[in-house]
């Protein structure tokens, strides 16, 4: 048993390694099963639908791009060996991932093995403080959203606020980044608590919080658990206005929460395409709608395929696949380049630079509006 | 004070479904000593029946909403229950006299198989029951804001679990149910199709948890392919607090744990809020080492 | 037959020692988790193999050592690798305190304690207990372990450590096995009852068997600590118990070829499955009920104990 395990070890390393370099080979490591397995499966779409419409014009340095996917499982261990895997199929950079500690958990597996990562859902602050030289990200960091959200809520004018996170990584950090500033501004922050995500009432939660008083809640978690949040605070006849974090957003929430609900629900969020003027934008949009029959739901696949683009750019304009020189490029010479989340260009710890945050809120027709 | 009658009917009300669930672990367990890991697998898989029978037949446009939830509960029900006993004979049956631990390793992979297999009909998308099949309206009841909805959830459930107590206790199938959960060799003697009572008990069970699937759906609207797995962890935790393979356990069990969660995440912490839950079962644990209405059972010499 | 085995187990291991050399990063890295898992199911092998008792929340003393590991070396820039008396000690104690009260429960009151302890342990960790655990975050910034000045970083640097506490382990807990001891906690498994009758101290043993296995967790929580330099509470999870119990029991409970086995194949099919993308752990499932009924003791059963007989002249007869 052993033995003959061992044997297809030794052919799978065979095999492995007799694919000749003839194909550009750009790695999507994403979340296709676990608990993220709708962002993953988006991300994969949005990048197959790239990958394909380069190739259809040339592909890159006269050869074919090809698109390898590795799932992530949304979990750190299975990470680090998606990461490990991805670094012996010959990929010159890594798109990916969504969770923040689940990309920390690839980054130096990535990084000694000098590979590009640009990654496309990972806020938390410090996978930037750590001076690695090929990693990236399209998405803004927490530190970025919490200035972005907390002028956001005081223009609202709310004195008391609850903030309520759900015990991970991105929200924890995200709502750590606003209740500090907030106090600072002399805004009272009457509830801070987590709540269990994956559940499905949510009504002891928002029994407590209403005891607090606040004339505003804002929720850094997720979009399923904002939907029900939105809809059970209506049931039980709670007039507070919602706020949430960028995860908060989806085109599902709308049929999650119901129109009635969501409508008054403000949230800050990197634009998706629909609300950018430009062609790169419009086109896409058309593209990817008339491939899977709908609009992208979430903004981090929109922004995995803006890693794919800024990858394919540095590619064609260093003319080479040398990872030292792709980052040396993205870091020095890549500079507000057109996307389909805005501009970009990159500091020298591999962030994004720029404003990508915009401030939304739902009409009672459930679409939302860009607000000043 | 208000806050805590608040509190105490959302939990009234999570308990109701973590009661139903919690029946199919208890009465499976009751006769075949197993653990049916499935079982919350089985719940997910009744919440996205439903949501397709209410998306491809539409009958509560058709023949009146009242009318047309029962009969999609009695579909829901029904599919699920065959579904059920098809996982007993594929995944159980070959089991049944081999040590007692494989046959919980074949229903963790029964349960990976149905919660993956949901996913790859579905999508990993949350999936939305329709709107307006339930009033969204709330009820004053003494300064209580309480969906009507809810209440709806709270009497259905209960119905049902009256309706199952009734059967077990007062028919002569229910006594041959008891009967086996006893002692198997016992009741085979007795002139008992011990086959057919475990075939009836999972062909039960699953039919209970189908329809909380189908109460979770209509009552949050929202359902995705891992709620098992959240769901089927807290009705197990219920089911051993109220006694493993005591039907009356299950209930108070269920109920009794979604009070817990509601009061701890209102008077303690909510983020600690399943840790309350589990720590309080261990006290109990502690105390009655059988659950709350589990018998003692002396070990044979 | 003896030395058919013994030298079928000398080409296994003689191919495992030279095959960094053949595989590339990614199955070494493969086989470095296949090593860890081997040895949290010899862990539990323990209780729930021999002692028969129902652990379902083993990750509880694997993430206890973890975090000790992860803990003690941010703060105090202890070297891992001294780290692993501490580390063993931290989850052995822990396991004796939760222990003690809950050890007399039958069997599936326990499987719900056992769960129900490594949630309240996950759910502590991520609440930030005692302000050091990091909350959702974890711990990062773990250093590497170092083997006399030598720093261990690459898969296959860790495939040796990994690999040598793993050969430890086996030979210690086969000689455990076939002490008295062993005999002992099998013989509470088989009839606790008879047991009892026979003068074994059925909790002291059951007590100490559960501690044993949860120290070696512990210790193997600090070599995953080391390798992965960030651990974070979601990585404690119940699935990872989960995967430890459906390990000892698909190998074959009781039975250290069949535990080995068992890892090989737990950690190893997901792997060879990447292919299916998304559909993998649906035929991962099916293959954990296939797999069961086919062998439904287990791939690789323990055998049971033949004592030669007292034959002329001393020398054992065929039992």
């Amino acid at each position: 048993m052993k033995k003959t395990l061992f044997f297809l070890l030794a052919c799978c390393f065979l095999t492995g390694m007799a694919h000749a370099q003839d194909t550009v080979k750009i790695g999507l490591m994403a979340p296709l099963t676990g608990s993220f397995a709708s962002e993953g499966a988006e991300m994969k779409q949005v990048l197959e639908l790239l990958a394909a419409d380069l190739n259809a014009k040339g592909g890159l340095l006269g050869k074919k791009v090809e698109l390898i996917v590795d799932d992530d499982g949304s979990d750190a261990r299975t990470a680090a060996l998606a990461a490990q895997r991805l670094t012996t199929k010959g990929v010159v950079a890594v798109i990916g991932t969504y969770g923040s500690s689940v990309t920390e958990a690839s980054q130096t597996i990535f990084n000694e093995a000098r590979i590009v990562q640009i990654a496309n859902g990972s806020t938390a602050i410090r996978l930037s403080e750590k001076n690695l030289k090929y990693f990236f990200r399209t998405c803004p960091r927490d530190d970025e959203q919490g200035k972005v959200a907390v002028d956001a809520i005081v223009k609202t004018k709310a004195k008391k606020v609850a903030i309520l996170h759900d015990n991970s990584t991105y929200a924890k950090g995200l709502a750590d980044e606003v209740k500090a500033p907030l106090e600072k501004k002399g805004i009272k922050v009457v509830f801070f608590d987590a709540l269990t995500p994956k559940q499905s009432d949510y009504t002891a939660v928002l029994t407590k919080m209403k005891g607090a008083g606040p004339e505003l809640v804002f929720f850094t978690g997720y979009y399923s658990e904002a939907g029900l949040l939105l809809k059970q605070a209506k049931q039980m006849n709670w007039k507070v206005p919602f706020m949430g974090g960028d995860a908060t957003y989806n085109t599902d929430l709308v049929k999650l929460a119901g129109k009635e609900a969501v409508t008054g629900f403000s949230f800050v969020m990197p634009p998706l395409p629909k609300y950018l003027p430009s062609k790169q934008a419009k086109a896409f949009l058309a593209a990817f709608k008339k491939k899977y029959g709908s609009e992208p739901s979430s903004p981090y696949s929109v922004l995995a395929g803006d890693g794919f683009r800024v990858v394919a750019a540095a590619i064609a304009q260093a003319k080479t696949t040398d990872a030292d020189k792709l980052a040396g490029y993205l870091k020095t010479q890549f500079k507000d380049k057109d996307a389909l989340t805005g501009t970009i260009s990159f500091n020298a710890k591999g962030d994004r630079v720029g404003d990508v945050y915009r401030y939304f809120k739902f009409d009672s027709r459930g679409e939302i509006a860009l607000q000043k | 004070m208000e806050e805590f009658f608040q509190q105490l009917t959302n939990g009234l009300a999570v308990g109701s479904i973590y009661a139903l669930i919690a029946l199919g672990y208890t009465m499976v367990y009751g006769v075949l000593k197993l653990i049916n890991f499935a079982h919350g697998d089985l719940f997910t898989i009744g919440a996205y029946l439903g949501m397709t029978l209410l998306a491809s037949f539409a009958l509560h446009e058709t023949i009146g909403p009242f009318l047309g939830l029962v009969v999609l509960a009695l579909m829901v029900m029904g599919l699920v229950a065959v579904l059920g006993a098809i996982v007993e004979r594929t995944a159980y049956r070959p089991l049944r006299e081999s040590p007692r631990l494989s046959a919980v390793v074949s229903a963790l992979g029964a349960s990976i198989f149905l919660q993956n297999a949901v996913m790859l009909i579905y999508g990993a998308r949350f999936q939305v029951y329709p709107e307006g099949l339930v009033p969204e309206t709330s009820v004053d009841l003494f300064g209580l804001y309480v969906p009507v909805v809810r209440i709806l959830v709270l009497f259905v459930s209960l119905a049902l679990m009256a309706g199952l107590y009734a059967f077990i206790q007062k028919t002569r199938i229910g006594t041959a149910i008891r009967a086996a959960a006893i002692d198997q060799d016992a009741a085979r003697l007795m002139g008992i199709d011990v086959n057919r009572v475990i075939l009836l008990v999972f062909l039960i069970g699953p039919a209970l948890g189908g329809a909380a699937g189908l109460l979770v759906g209509m009552q949050y609207g929202q359902i995705n392919f891992t709620m098992g797995w959240t769901y089927g962890m807290k009705a197990f935790t219920a089911a051993i607090l109220g006694g493993i393979g005591n039907i009356p356990g299950a209930m108070l069990g269920g109920i009794l744990l979604g009070v817990i969660e509601a009061l701890g995440s209102a008077y303690i912490s909510i983020a600690w809020k399943d840790a309350i839950a589990f720590f309080v079962l261990i006290l109990i644990l502690i105390v009655r080492p059988t659950g709350l209405l589990g018998e003692r059972v002396a070990d044979k010499i | 037959m003896r030395n058919k085995s013994l030298y079928i187990y000398g080409v296994i291991f003689a191919a495992l020692a030279v095959a960094p050399l053949f595989l590339n990063p990614y199955w070494v890295d493969v086989l470095n988790n296949v090593g860890l898992y081997a040895i949290l199911g010899l862990s539990l092998n323990l209780i729930v193999g021999h002692a028969g008792l129902f652990n379902l929340g083993h990750a509880a003393f694997f993430a206890v050592g973890a975090y000790t590991a992860a803990i003690l070396n941010t703060q105090f820039a202890i070297p891992v690798l001294w780290l692993l008396p501490v580390c063993a000690l931290a989850a052995g104690l822990f396991a004796a305190v939760i222990a003690r009260p809950i050890i007399h429960l039958r069997g599936d009151y326990l499987c719900i304690v056992t769960i129900g302890v490594g949630e309240i342990l996950r759910i502590a960790l991520t609440n930030d207990i005692f302000g050091v655990t990091g909350g959702p975050n974890g711990i990062f910034g773990i250093s590497r372990p170092t083997v006399f000045g030598y720093v261990i970083r690459r898969p296959h640097e860790f495939y040796y450590l990994i690999g040598a506490f793993l050969m430890i382990t086996i030979f210690l807990f086969h000689r455990l096995e076939n002490s008295r001891f062993g005999r002992a906690v099998n013989y509470l498994r088989e009839d606790e009852t008879a047991a009892e009758g026979s003068g074994i101290d059925t909790s002291h043993y059951k007590l100490a068997v559960f501690v044993l296995g949860a120290a070696w967790a512990g210790m193997a929580g600090d070599i995953f600590a080391a390798k992965m330099t960030i651990i974070a509470p979601e990585s404690f999870s119940f699935w990872e118990s989960v995967v430890m119990f459906a390990i000892v029991i698909l190998g074959g409970s009781g039975s250290i070829p069949g535990v080995l086995l068992g890892a090989v194949l737990f950690v190893g099919l997901p792997e060879a499955f990447r292919d299916f993308a998304d559909a993998r752990m649906l035929i991962f499932g099916a293959a954990m009920v296939v797999m069961m009924i086919v062998r439904t003791e287990g791939i690789l059963p323990q055998r049971p104990r033949l004592y030669p007989l007292p034959g002329p002249g001393g020398a054992g007869g065929k039992p």
